[in-house]
């Protein structure tokens, strides 16, 4: 009987554990975090607090590796550069391991970065602390901060990865766009499918 | 190069003739297109003392890579009561690789394929998940969630959590 309480307690904090992992920054919450270094493709380090916007903050967890980012990663550099001129602070960060995802090793991030023309920084989430810190489960994952810190935006970039001319709701450039105008966000929150992050397992 | 070329043709023959989902081919009943409502009813209604529902896509390598285990562990633990519900993320345009992707690693039972938006599909099958795939979920005998997890999963992995619920499912614990 003891045992069978034993495996029922056990079988119980597994579960908790795996719930607690997929555990999401919530709309409102403020970044984790800030002050962590991480390495941009330019050589330079940069933390969340350095990349702060007047107008808000977009961070994207998105890599080289998954099929899915790659389809709106034109969208990341287009968005983002015309953004980054209105006042917001963009960063994209790369959780994968790339022991896990060779394509997203350094160099093939400097290379990506470069052939996309990113005018902001795309850099290395250490050991995937930031992601784990802000509980992102996939790529790409857009956390979209206001003004004042406070997450504003979680999801996804719009609601067709595949044709960027079919898009019928723009839900990021939307919340940007409402933020400039001071105006509420009417989609704050969306799910998209996408490749699950390769978390470091040595950490 | 001329292997390369031989290859080439190979799979263009391949695919030439994989088969379709329409109704002609019979594989609208192999990979089923089903909204997340159709798919919870059927787990529901599975009548298994454990229902494994994995969401995979051929475009996701942590999927693809996994699948082998996945069946590895379905042929060991069919015969305790495991079923399968594999869920395709992939587009309509892609469920002929999908379908031949199946065939390849010897599915013999029926398949879905994503139906409706990315957000209402996700949110109907679990509020909890945020769209991330691989993404398996293992459901009791009656039907509840017992386990859900994301990302690439071994062998070893897969039978501990489906043991767990089986032994659930024997003491009635949990």
């Amino acid at each position: 009987m003891r045992k069978l309480l034993v495996i029922a307690l056990v079988a119980t904090m597994g579960f908790n554990a795996e719930a607690a992992k997929s555990e999401t920054l919530a709309l409102g919450a403020e970044a984790p975090v800030t002050d962590l270094e991480m390495k941009g493709t330019d050589g330079k380090m940069y933390t969340l607090d350095s990349v702060q916007g007047e107008k808000g903050t977009l961070v994207i967890f998105s890599c080289n590796s998954c099929p899915w980012a790659v389809k709106w990663e034109s969208r990341v550099a287009s968005i983002g550069n015309a953004y980054r001129g209105k006042g917001f602070g963009v960063i994209v960060i790369n959780p994968n391991d790339p022991k896990r995802a060779a394509e997203d090793g350094f160099d093939e991030m400097v290379a990506r970065a470069k052939a996309l023309s990113y005018e902001f920084p795309y850099v290395v989430d250490p050991v995937s602390q930031v992601a784990r810190a802000f509980g992102a489960s996939r790529t790409p994952e857009i956390f979209l901060f206001n003004d004042k810190g406070k997450l504003a935006y979680h999801g996804a970039i719009d609601d067709n990865a595949s044709d960027a001319n079919a898009v019928e709701a723009a839900y990021l450039k939307d919340a940007l766009d409402a933020l400039l105008a001071g105006e509420a966000i009417s989609v704050s929150e969306t799910k998209a499918l996408g490749c699950s992050i390769k978390f470091n397992e040595d950490s | 190069m001329k292997r390369h070329i031989f290859v080439f043709f190979v799979l263009l023959f391949v695919s030439c003739n994989a088969p379709k989902t329409d109704r002609a081919s019979g594989n609208d009943q192999y990979l089923i297109p089903a909204t997340a409502e159709e798919i919870l009813k059927h787990v529901k209604d599975a009548d298994a003392r454990v229902v494994l529902v994995n969401v995979w896509a051929t475009w996701c390598p942590p999927c693809v890579e996994e699948f082998p285990d996945l069946m590895a562990v379905y042929n060991q633990y069919k015969d305790q009561g495991l079923k399968i519900v594999f869920i395709s993320a992939d587009s309509e345009s892609q469920a002929d690789g999908a379908i031949a992707f199946l065939k390849a690693h010897g599915v013999d039972f029926p398949s879905y394929i994503k139906l409706k938006s990315d957000g209402a599909f996700i949110n109907t099958l679990d509020p909890d998940w945020w769209g991330a795939i691989p993404a398996t979920w293992l459901y009791d005998s009656e039907g509840n969630k017992r386990h859900f997890w994301l990302g690439k999963t071994s062998r070893e992995q897969f039978e501990a959590k489906i043991r767990d619920v089986l032994m659930g499912g024997d003491q009635g614990v949990l």
